[in-house]
């Protein structure tokens, strides 16, 4: 648990007896950190700060750009640790456990695997038997690449999985070139995006199709 | 049209040394570099160096390019020069369509200098300006050693393997456009089983690509397209679709935005059998609309239609209604009506009609069910004693059992009628022997067809998803036709049923793979086809 947390849950951010608490805790708690570089007793943590390393530790434990984890002792000096799937998000690092911290704080967390649900409202005159797709650069723009789940006759879902901070463009077809989405105007519209971010939600009224009208 | 063709063959030959010399603004190189398209990141590890247009030289232990923001960070003991300038850190961020650098040193804090790498001035700490992202190299898109990047468009890779790809092959050069342009999506190719396109050259603004195709019927196939585009509001695409086996299809489509009311488009194709060319005009006033459609075939049939549209209006209850009016001509050298001795006279044929169309809402009923249905019927009259009529009848329910299991039912159905008042035996006399149907066998009811069809379908479907926050769907579907004329071995099969499984067993890989039955069709009991895609 971060020392930030702990401190509002506790409502006691400035007694002294808490802070020895939190950071006994937070000595126990492994992070998830990507190293930018090392030199000497300092670490640099991507996306976060500069932390102190702890003596007996070496900057040849830390790859640039490749994640590992770090353990934080009372003195909030930083330990190399074996990477493990409990450990916590950089984000969550004490702030005073840097010895040269950001103006603000980051708290994404790009590891994060998150939700992100695409909504399809299709015009009433969609053939009833056609399946819905989307349509996304990966494929260069394959009008047939990930078909959507029918909710009901008008709707259609699809659930994606999306590293936090990405970032997807689509269009929505009907499975060809042909029956790609149109505006109201019958021009083709710009693309949709769906966003890695938690519970994520993007919603496209399909105004008319290629094909129809 | 062969002149037509060559000539967009021309300019798209024209248009290959704008792709092939669109410079690339960053050479990453590494030890190694993966891509993940999701987040449309590229990271450089075991040693990175980037070399910019501008001159600038950098170097660090690893490099992180955001593709989204063309962002750089350049991670462990980064070195940054340009000319006789340099710039070491511990990290450096930098911009490849901007000057601001930023220099962090784990000693002193952050200072910020521009790409002429004048003095440095103290600068704030902004921790985003610094992230690098935590990726797991084996889930990367792609890997490789050397990047090219055109920022907004494109990175070329070499060499490319795929490691969450299944079947992908190492190639020794790989275009990956990302680019978001409408006309990026426009294909003047015709639709295939299989498509995998490989990108030789682009820009902001083009991409020719090689297309590896399957299809049914030609088989295995090699297309270049090539495509020019301007934004989401101009494309050109063109095509040549060659299979091994058959004939050669050239091809092209074109759009461009006129306004915000306007749009034009053309496209047509051509093979050793003829051309076929079209031309269409949109227009939108508020939510009406009109369109102009002309279409040329090279055997000397032409047609032509102009159309005015209602916008939706509310009928009752929340159904809507909508009214399109259409005039146009049908034309063909020698004439339209092969049946009369006077066919010449008739070469050009006008006609106009009135289309239409009832939607319902959705409605809800018990049980979580919902309902939704439409109705259209038209009438085409000609400029002879003649008329075409149809109507059209589509419902469709939908009902979850479980959480995870819906099951939907729905019916369509077309009436026509071609209707030739004191002349309908002349246009569809009784056959005097009867027909034969493709497995041999005669077709004694078709001596009752006079002009008027009848397509009838109903289907009920069962889709699975078992776990919401995935891609993971199944599908049992069961669709019965009942048409007339219905020929064995024509048209629809009087059964079929389907199964389709969409789901990803790696992160990067999704596999959509269908197994469809049609019975009493073609001369046999069932005849079985697979359906495969890998999606990436």
């Amino acid at each position: 648990m971060g020392r930030n947390a702990l401190a509002a849950a506790l409502e006691l951010r400035d007694h002294a007896v808490t802070h020895a608490l939190i950071a006994a805790a937070a000595a126990a708690t492994l992070f998830r950190i990507v190293p930018l570089a090392c030199d000497g007793d300092r670490l640099v943590v991507a996306g976060a700060g500069v932390l102190r390393l702890a003596a007996g530790a070496s900057c040849a434990a830390f790859a640039p750009g490749r994640a590992t984890a770090i353990a934080l002792d009372a003195d909030n000096r930083a330990t190399p640790q074996k990477l493990t799937a409990d450990a916590l998000p950089a984000a969550k690092i004490p702030r005073a456990a840097y010895v040269l911290a950001p103006a603000a704080a980051s708290d994404a967390d790009e590891t994060q695997l998150v939700t992100s649900t695409i909504d399809v409202t299709v015009p009433p005159r969609t053939p009833p038997g056609d399946d819905v797709y989307i349509s996304t650069e990966r494929s260069s723009w394959s009008p047939s690449e990930v078909r959507m789940d029918r909710v009901d006759a008008r709707h259609f879902r699809l659930v994606l999985q999306l590293h936090r901070g990405a970032r997807v463009a689509f269009r929505v077809t009907r499975g060809s070139f042909g029956t790609t989405e149109r505006n109201a105007a019958r021009a083709l519209p710009p693309a949709h995006v769906a966003l890695g971010e938690p519970d994520a939600h993007v919603t496209v009224v399909v105004a008319a199709w290629g094909d129809i009208d | 049209m062969r002149n037509a063709v060559a000539a967009l063959v021309v300019v798209c030959f024209a248009a290959f040394p704008c792709a092939a010399s669109a410079r690339a603004t960053a050479v990453l190189d590494g030890g190694s570099i993966v891509f993940f398209s999701d987040t449309l990141a590229l990271v450089a590890r075991d040693g990175a160096t980037l070399s910019l247009a501008d001159g600038t030289r950098a170097h660090a232990d690893a490099a992180y390019v955001d593709l989204k923001s063309h962002h750089v960070v350049l991670a462990g003991h980064a070195r940054l020069a340009r000319g006789t300038a340099t710039a070491a850190a511990d990290a450096i961020a930098l911009d490849l369509d901007g000057d601001r650098v930023d220099l962090l040193d784990s000693a002193s804090g952050v200072s910020r200098t521009t790409r002429a790498l004048g003095a440095a001035s103290a600068a704030e700490f902004d921790a985003a300006r610094f992230a690098f992202p935590d990726v797991d190299d084996r889930n990367a898109f792609i890997k490789s050693k050397h990047a090219k990047i055109t920022p907004h468009a494109d990175v070329r890779f070499t060499p490319a393997s795929f490691p969450t790809s299944v079947g992908s092959v190492p190639v020794p050069s790989y275009l990956y456009t990302y680019a978001t342009g409408a006309g990026f999506a426009a294909s003047s190719l015709s639709g295939a089983t299989f498509d995998q396109p490989y990108g030789l050259w682009g820009s902001p603004t083009s991409l020719t690509a090689l297309h590896a195709r399957w299809d049914d019927g030609p088989g295995a196939a090699l297309a270049l397209q090539q495509q020019i585009v301007s934004g989401d509001d101009a494309y050109l695409s063109a095509s040549i679709d060659a299979p091994f086996r058959g004939y050669a299809v050239r091809s092209f489509t074109a759009y461009r935005r006129l306004g915000a009311r306007y749009t034009a488009s053309a496209d047509g194709s051509a093979t050793i059998y003829g051309s076929t060319e079209h031309a269409g005009l949109t227009a939108a006033f508020g939510l009406a609309g009109a369109a102009l459609d002309y279409r040329h075939f090279s055997s000397g049939f032409s047609t032509f239609d102009a159309a005015l549209r209602t916008p939706d209006r509310p009928l009752f209850g929340g159904a809507t209604w909508r009214l399109k009016g259409i005039v146009g001509f049908d034309s063909l050298r020698g004439g339209l009506l092969t049946q009369l001795p006077d066919a010449r006279r008739y070469a050009t044929v006008w006609r106009h009609a009135l289309d239409l169309q009832v939607a319902s809402p959705l409605m809800h009923a018990p049980l979580g069910t919902t309902l939704s249905s439409t109705f259209g019927l038209q009438r085409t009259w000609y400029a002879f004693p003649h008329h075409y009529d149809s109507l059209s009848a589509a419902a469709s329910a939908s009902r979850p059992l479980l959480r995870n299991v819906t099951l939907f039912a729905g019916y369509q159905g077309l009436w026509s009628s071609d209707v030739f008042p004191n002349a309908q035996a002349i246009f569809y006399p009784t056959p005097a022997t009867p027909l034969l149907t493709p497995d041999g066998t005669p077709y004694y009811g078709y001596t009752a067809f006079s002009g008027a069809r009848t397509f009838r379908s109903q289907n009920v479907d069962l889709q699975f998803t078992p776990n919401r926050g995935g891609s993971t769907a199944f599908r049992l579907s069961v669709i019965h036709t009942a048409d007339f004329p219905q020929f064995n071995g024509y048209g629809r099969p009087q059964w079929e049923a389907r199964a389709d499984a969409k789901f990803r067993p790696f992160p990067n890989v999704g596999i959509d793979v269908g197994r469809v039955y049609d019975f009493a069709w073609g001369g046999t009991r069932w005849q079985p086809r697979w359906s495969f895609a890998i999606t990436p």
